[in-house]
């Protein structure tokens, strides 16, 4: 116990350095996540105050793994609580099929279709978007979001790619709409 | 390598997760199959559509205020560690409840009393201060003032006069404190008057430099008898009065 309260209570100058510079990495997580602001800094403050309440458990190393393992359970658990009455929307993945590499670069090349990337992401699973948050965003490294997310590095691979494929998809199946309409 | 293979290391070709071997066969792969450079081509596009248009959620500058201020606050509340905790963590909980609980029940038993003594003090300073009740017998010989107490009394208090050190006698009155008749002895300095309550010693405790709605009420015990001075004096002239009393006052109790 001396030992713990040595640790959290002495350690603030050393927990900043090693954690505040992921402030900015572990809120775009949480706003990913929980699609709001509010939440989001709720979030990431209950996270860094669990971080720094547990920092004698913190080993060294890569302190941003470790800070967003956290923030990532913070997450997940005010999911659980405030949407355990939202259903997800039901997703066609064959949506995409025909299209020619030539139509998806023009329209990936679209600055209006930020919009749209932005909209698909958020329809995305929480596993899927996270994956994409973490790895494209974050630039996570695999064997990192296998921490995070408490996965096997196989799964993350497998995780990513269908995530990529889905989120191509729902780009996609938005721009069918649009120029049906 | 073959292209089943390779389709199937594209993902984590283009994240840069595979080793340099593998990495080397797969490019020597994807060099001959346009199939597989398709595929590749698509998913870059899609990775950096996604880097470049995806938005970056930044923070408001004030998070970063509020996070540091919870950290501050808690390592306050965990720093300010009370010494007990030094010792043996579940011991100093224990002893530090049993200590806290022999404090509150002694509490309980002295302090209403030491305050309600003082209170029925200062109540009788206040009222010997009106209606002329001053003093039964006004004198400013402490010769005159002493015998009067003679038989009114089952003991005999010590009358000091303080009146070359400006603080002339006034005189005596019989008074009930603490459930018993005691003697108060009058003093006066300028305009302010000081209620001097004595009585036999019955071992409980006394208020000690307590200010009650601006009166000073100070007790003391000495050679078997209890003094109480209550006044609204200012402190440092109450304090010299007290002292003087002390100094006067003989150590071994007369007989009446």
């Amino acid at each position: 116990m001396m030992e713990a309260q040595h640790d959290t209570g002495g350690n603030l100058n050393d927990f900043e350095q090693v954690l505040l510079p992921h402030l900015d990495a572990a809120y775009n997580l949480a706003r990913w996540l929980l699609r709001n602001d509010q939440d989001a800094e709720d979030a990431v403050q209950e996270a860094y105050l669990r971080a720094y309440k547990s920092f004698s458990r913190f080993r060294g190393g890569d302190g941003k793994a470790w800070l967003m393992t956290i923030l990532r359970n913070v997450c997940y658990t005010m999911i659980k609580k405030f949407r355990s009455h939202e259903t997800q929307e039901p997703f066609d993945e064959e949506i995409h099929q025909a299209m020619s590499e030539s139509e998806m670069q023009e329209m990936f090349r679209q600055k209006a279709n930020a919009e749209n990337l932005q909209q698909a992401l958020e329809k995305l699973p929480d596993e899927f978007r996270e994956m994409i948050v973490l790895h494209d965003l974050e630039g996570l490294a695999y064997k990192e979001i296998s921490v995070v997310a408490g996965i096997p590095i196989g799964t993350v691979m497998s995780r990513l790619a269908r995530a990529r494929g889905r989120l191509k998809a729902e780009i996609l199946a938005k721009k069918a709409k649009e120029s049906s309409s | 390598m073959n292209h089943d293979e390779a389709e199937k290391l594209l993902g984590l070709y283009q994240d840069g997760e595979l080793d340099m071997i593998t990495c080397l066969e797969l490019e020597k792969h994807l060099a001959e199959c346009s199939s597989c450079q398709k595929k590749m081509a698509e998913e870059n596009e899609l990775v950096s559509f996604i880097q470049a248009d995806a938005p970056r959620f930044k923070p408001s500058p004030f998070l970063r205020t509020r996070i540091q201020a919870t950290l501050r606050e808690e390592a306050g509340s965990s720093r300010e560690v009370p010494w007990w905790q030094y010792f043996s963590p579940t011991w100093g909980y224990f002893s530090f409840a049993v200590v806290l609980m022999i404090l509150l029940l002694s509490g309980f038993f002295w302090m209403p009393k030491t305050s309600e003594l003082a209170q029925e003090a200062v109540a009788n300073h206040v009222r010997s201060l009106q209606v002329s009740h001053l003093v039964d017998i006004a004198s400013t010989d402490q010769h005159t003032v002493k015998p009067w107490f003679a038989g009114k009394l089952d003991y005999s208090p010590q009358v000091i006069d303080l009146a070359a050190s400006g603080y002339p006698l006034i005189g005596g009155r019989l008074d009930v404190l603490n459930h018993r008749t005691v003697a108060a002895i009058v003093y006066q300095r300028h305009k302010h008057y000081i209620n001097l309550f004595i009585w036999p010693s019955d071992g409980k405790s006394l208020p000690n430099g307590n200010l009650l709605n601006g009166y000073h009420v100070r007790g003391w015990a000495k050679a078997g008898l209890n003094y109480l001075a209550v006044s609204e004096l200012g402190e440092k002239e109450f304090q010299e009065f007290i002292g003087m009393i002390q100094n006067q006052t003989i150590d071994s109790q007369q007989g009446p």
